[in-house]
């Protein structure tokens, strides 16, 4: 069972290809180049799109463009190749890769969203729920790392792989596929046109 | 294998607010050709929201393919090329689309065209079943664009003028929403305007030099009129209103492209672009070649067009192009 999953909703675009278990590849980068990365894991693992079985996506929360451009490849792909996919929380992925561990995706406009209750929530870093020691991870742990660890937080160096929402994780934390035209991403925040809107 | 009548053209469209997809063949025949309209999504708002149009298009971006080969009774195996609009348009619109094609294309290996939002207007016209031949002049006017371009053959165009602020049919939707009209603009100017009298007011067009267009101007007059005439007076007025401002814009425009047109002794003239659909420019110009009512707004069937003459970037090459929002 080949599972091709990505994650195109941080700064870091990843994705990896995987074969029931066994991670074959794992690569990252950009959103724009998503499909670079695709294509050569594939090519390292000797296979072909059509070997792909079942699609694991990031469905966010995280850059509304990057959510998009990685949904929009996995519908493409799914047209074409008429293979199902399940979509996956770019904060569960970071929370598999990092238990006991708090995601923190930069949210932008000096928010971040993280998981509350087991819950996505746009919050504001100063009303994370933080005690002595408690690990963030992410990037926006890293981008508040200073205000994080005011309050006695612990954010792994820069370029620990935790603050990476890897897709080896999608792949793990996929439930039953279905169809991916089905899949939305996770906004969390209306288009701001519709504040004014009634 | 291929179906019958030969390879078929994909063409995936979504740089402003329709998220379109078509099939064309290589001779310019148009197999199907689906436009998902944003319009009335956006109506709300008086104009194009870029963030709810990207959400739109996301969600429409597959099944207008697949309304697509439906239409055209086609599968992906007919296709020999994928054709995207790369830019220029909205950044994050046009991410949408360009992520969709090239994952339909890497997945079979096929070339990808990225095709050029201004180029597809233009080859609306090289489509069956009554295809322009270059040379001649064209206008493109739309909500985006008012450019008046030498077009030379199928794969050059000199750009002689353009606007140098609102486009033209920017300025028709400003325009129906200080008349207290709907969204989008142009077309609701056009209707409302067969009812009045396009002499009742003397709306000026600022004259800049060269072969430009500007028509921040005109919005400010036909501001002042309304705001003169007070709520009562204007239900009354509002037909000559439009009908005047309408007739401000295509007499700007038609008198431009015949400038044009003699400047680049070009005997043949051709309109393109949402504000073409608009039925006192059309008249205006008898002499003029209009790409056909369903061409004119954003399609795909002119993205498909316009990939016959736009090189294709074979695997893998493609992989990690870009759009671009302006030039
Ligand atoms: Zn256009």
């Amino acid at each position: 069972m080949l599972t091709l999953a990505f994650d195109t909703a941080t700064a870091v675009a990843t994705s990896a290809l995987v074969d029931g278990e066994e991670v074959l590849g794992e690569r990252v980068s950009r959103a724009q180049t998503l499909l670079e990365d695709v294509d050569a894991l594939l090519r390292q693992a000797g296979a072909h799109p059509t070997d792909v079985d079942r699609l694991a996506v990031g469905l966010g929360p995280g850059s509304f463009t990057g959510v998009r451009i990685g949904l929009a490849v996995a519908r493409g792909l799914a047209l074409s190749l008429g293979v199902p996919g399940s979509g996956v929380s770019t904060l569960a992925a970071l929370a598999a890769g990092a238990p006991d561990a708090l995601p923190v995706v930069d949210a932008k406009r000096r928010e971040v969203f993280t998981l509350l209750r087991g819950e996505p929530r746009v919050l504001t870093p100063q009303e994370l729920a933080l005690t002595e020691g408690t690990l963030c991870v992410g990037d926006g742990a890293r981008r508040y790392r200073t205000q994080l660890e005011e309050r006695g937080a612990v954010v792994p160096p820069d370029d620990d792989e935790r603050h990476l929402p890897r897709a080896r994780f999608h792949a793990q934390l996929a439930g039953e596929p279905g169809s991916v035209d089905e899949l939305e991403p996770l906004y969390l925040r209306v288009p701001d046109a519709d504040r004014n809107v009634g | 294998m291929e179906g019958p009548g030969g390879p078929l053209i994909l063409g995936i469209e979504t740089s402003c607010d329709e998220t379109a997809a078509a099939l064309v063949t290589d001779e310019g025949e148009i197999r199907s050709s689906v436009v998902s309209s944003q319009a009335e999504l956006h109506a709300r708002y008086g104009g194009v929201v870029p963030e709810v149009a990207s959400r739109r298009h996301l969600e429409l971006v597959t099944p207008v393919i697949r309304e697509a080969l439906a239409e055209a009774n086609a599968s992906l195996e007919d296709v020999d090329r994928v054709a995207v609009t790369r830019g220029p348009g909205l950044i994050g619109a046009l991410l949408v689309g360009l992520a969709a094609a090239k994952a339909v294309a890497w997945s079979r290996r096929l070339p990808l065209v990225p095709v050029d939002h201004l180029d597809g207007h233009v080859a609306s016209l090289y489509l069956e079943p009554d295809p322009l031949e270059p040379p001649f002049l064209c206008l493109l006017a739309s909500g985006g664009h008012t450019m008046l371009l030498d077009v030379r053959s199928y794969t050059e165009r000199e750009l002689l003028g353009s606007t140098l602020d609102d486009a033209a049919g920017e300025a028709f939707d400003k325009g129906a929403r200080l008349l207290g009209l709907g969204y989008p603009g142009g077309r609701e100017i056009d209707r409302l305007a067969g009812e009045g009298d396009a002499s009742a007011y003397d709306f000026p067009v600022a004259r800049v030099p060269g072969l430009d267009f500007s028509f921040s101007g005109l919005k400010t007059a036909l501001l002042y009129a309304v705001r003169d005439l007070g709520e009562e007076e204007l239900d009354a007025r509002r037909a000559d209103l439009a009908a005047s401002f309408q007739h401000a814009i295509v007499r700007a425009l038609v008198e431009r492209v015949r400038e044009a047109a003699t400047q680049a002794g070009r005997d043949r003239i051709a309109i393109v672009g949402g504000v073409a659909a608009n039925s006192a420019l059309r008249a205006a110009l008898p002499e003029a070649t209009a790409a056909p009512l369903a061409l004119c707004t954003d399609n795909a069937a002119m993205i498909a067009s316009a990939a016959r003459w736009t090189e294709a970037v074979p695997y893998p090459r493609y992989l990690a192009l870009d759009a671009y929002a302006s030039r």
